[in-house]
């Protein structure tokens, strides 16, 4: 008979939510604007509620505002990393662990060589780079949890009713897109196999990024918010063959149009 | 060996889950390996219809969840094959008395019990009862027919499996995926009136394991309560019989998908 319970240490790689401004309304309305409709746009990931860029500190944090405020995008908050002191009780009776930014150091960097006994003595946090000079503006910065790359590769097919935004940058896309899927990128869109769900590239507005694919049959394209449906079909010399979808200036005025141009490969 | 939990699901309904649940059980059952089908399709409940077990239901799986009952209590032997159990599900309750701590429990004491392949029969949708019959699963066979809404809903399912499994939730090695078509027609596909299963699994990008003709002895076995694959010369018996080959790692050839007209003779005097 198994133990009905066991104990185990272990590391976790958790999204930051890296809050400036502890300010519920703000916060709503800037995830709003940068999440746009897309409720439940996280997977129910943990994420760490990472005060250590506070720009100014609130007398009291309405901890269950907050906690619902990143649910309803799909964060599950599991902790709070350096919560000012008298905010430390009503953040852990909210249901979140206090991480000092000390621990949150440790576990981050393994740079501690000498393992003793006794806690060691840590250098203070350095200070955080200075906000950019915008103080007014509430922001949430949610980086994936380490890597070193830009590019997000997902290797399985994104299949129906599926989506994926690649923040900040390209994706990369080993298996295809089933009609009913969705992925959105900041940067370029790269698909090898058949992409045929929807593909929104330059997502914050980048007039450069692409859609490039090996199997063209997508339900729909957009570049930097300039897009195209194929309600008629897609004309056959792209169907299903190689192309990429890119935004060119049209004419003197500066208008971009959204072209589809075949790609050769060999 | 471990105890293999295989889900047999596809999202849409109507598409053949039950009825190749059964005869995929069976199938097991009958080369050898000692074999449980659960019906996870609480508050409709039918497999024990198909398996011709209706009348012998006394307890059932959400009883054994709410410990009402043990599962030797539950537990149906089938009348056709020596190693073949049956799990039926409540006609009285609904999907949400399936919780997942439950539905571990039972499936860890099936392990217990020594049973070789737990086959969960999942209810249509992507709702609380298809989740808990996929939750556990270490393969997964993906029921198909060959039309555009059934292979958009099943590569739905194929993402809830990508995603929600244990397999998935704990970074494991992925559930193992296989892609059945059935009601499929050589003749409607040679017409032109039906996709052809090469088209369906390029649409899934799924391995096929095995293709099942539409077929009236079909409807007949459910009607009798015995699964199709126990009738005797008949292709889609044939055809299952070839799923499980397949599913136990042996090669067969895929029957049925071509279409050849019948001769004058044939047409003359009847088939």
């Amino acid at each position: 008979m198994s133990k009905p319970i066991e104990f185990k240490a272990g590391t976790l790689s958790a999204m930051s939510a890296v809050i400036r401004e502890l300010d519920n309304v703000r916060l709503s309305d800037s995830m709003h604007t940068m999440l746009g409709g897309l409720g439940e746009f996280f997977a129910g990931e943990a994420t760490v509620i990472d005060l250590t860029q506070l720009s100014k500190v609130p007398d009291h944090a309405d901890w269950t505002g907050l906690l619902s405020l990143l649910r309803r995008y799909g964060l599950q908050p599991i902790a709070v990393r350096q919560a000012p002191e008298h905010l430390v009780a009503s953040a852990r009776k909210a249901g979140l662990a206090v991480l000092s930014s000390d621990a949150a150091r440790m576990a981050g960097e393994r740079n501690v060589t000498t393992p003793t006994a006794a806690p060691v003595p840590v250098a203070p946090p350095p200070q955080p780079a200075p906000a950019e000079p915008q103080p007014a503006q509430a922001s949430l910065d949610m980086s994936p949890p380490a890597t070193n790359a830009s590019t997000m590769i997902i290797e399985r097919p994104l299949r129906s009713g599926q989506q994926i935004y690649a923040r900040g940058g390209d994706v990369v896309i080993l298996g295809g897109v089933s009609n009913g899927a969705e992925v959105i990128a900041d940067g370029s869109i790269h698909c090898y196999g058949p992409l045929r769900g929807r593909a929104l590239a330059g997502a914050q507005g980048d007039l450069k990024a692409r859609i490039l694919t090996t199997s063209f049959a997508p339900e729909l394209v957009s570049i930097a918010g300039v897009y195209r449906t194929f309600e008629r079909g897609i004309t056959a010399a792209l169907a299903g063959k190689p192309a990429h979808a890119v935004l060119r200036a049209k004419g003197n005025d500066g208008q971009q149009t959204l072209n589809i141009e075949p790609l050769q490969l060999d | 060996m471990v105890t293999k939990i295989v889900v047999v699901t596809s999202g849409k309904g109507g598409v053949g889950k039950t009825t190749s649940s059964a005869s995929f059980a069976s199938g097991l059952a009958l080369r050898g390996f000692k074999t449980c089908v659960i019906d996870f399709d609480v508050g409709l409940r039918n497999l024990d219809l198909i398996m011709g077990c209706e009348r012998r239901v006394v307890y059932d799986f959400v009883n054994v969840i709410s410990g009402d009952a043990n599962l030797h209590q539950a537990l149906i032997k089938d009348k056709h094959c020596e190693n073949l159990f049956v799990l039926p599900a409540s006609q009285t309750r609904d999907k949400d008395a399936l919780t997942e701590e439950g539905v571990e429990k039972i499936l860890n004491d099936l392990k217990h019990m020594g049973f070789d392949y737990i086959i969960c029969d999942s209810p249509a949708g992507i709702e609380h009862g298809a989740i808990m019959a996929l939750t556990f699963a270490d393969e997964a066979i993906v029921v198909t027919n060959p039309e555009v809404s059934s292979i958009r809903d099943s590569d739905r399912i194929l993402g809830i499996l990508q995603s929600k499994s244990r397999r998935a939730r704990d970074g494991q090695e992925p559930v193992k995926e296989h892609l059945l078509i059935t009601r499929y027609s050589a003749k409607r596909v040679e017409e032109g009136e039906m996709l052809s299963y090469k088209d369906v699994q390029e649409l899934l990008r799924v391995p096929l394991i095995g293709v099942i003709p539409e077929s009236e002895s079909v409807l007949q076995a459910s009607n009798a309560g015995t699964p199709v694959i126990h009738t005797k010369d008949e292709d889609a018996a044939t055809a299952y019989q070839d799923v499980v080959a397949r599913f136990l790692g042996e090669e067969r050839e895929l029957r049925f998908v071509t279409f050849e007209k019948p001769g004058l003779l044939k047409r003359l005097f009847g088939g």
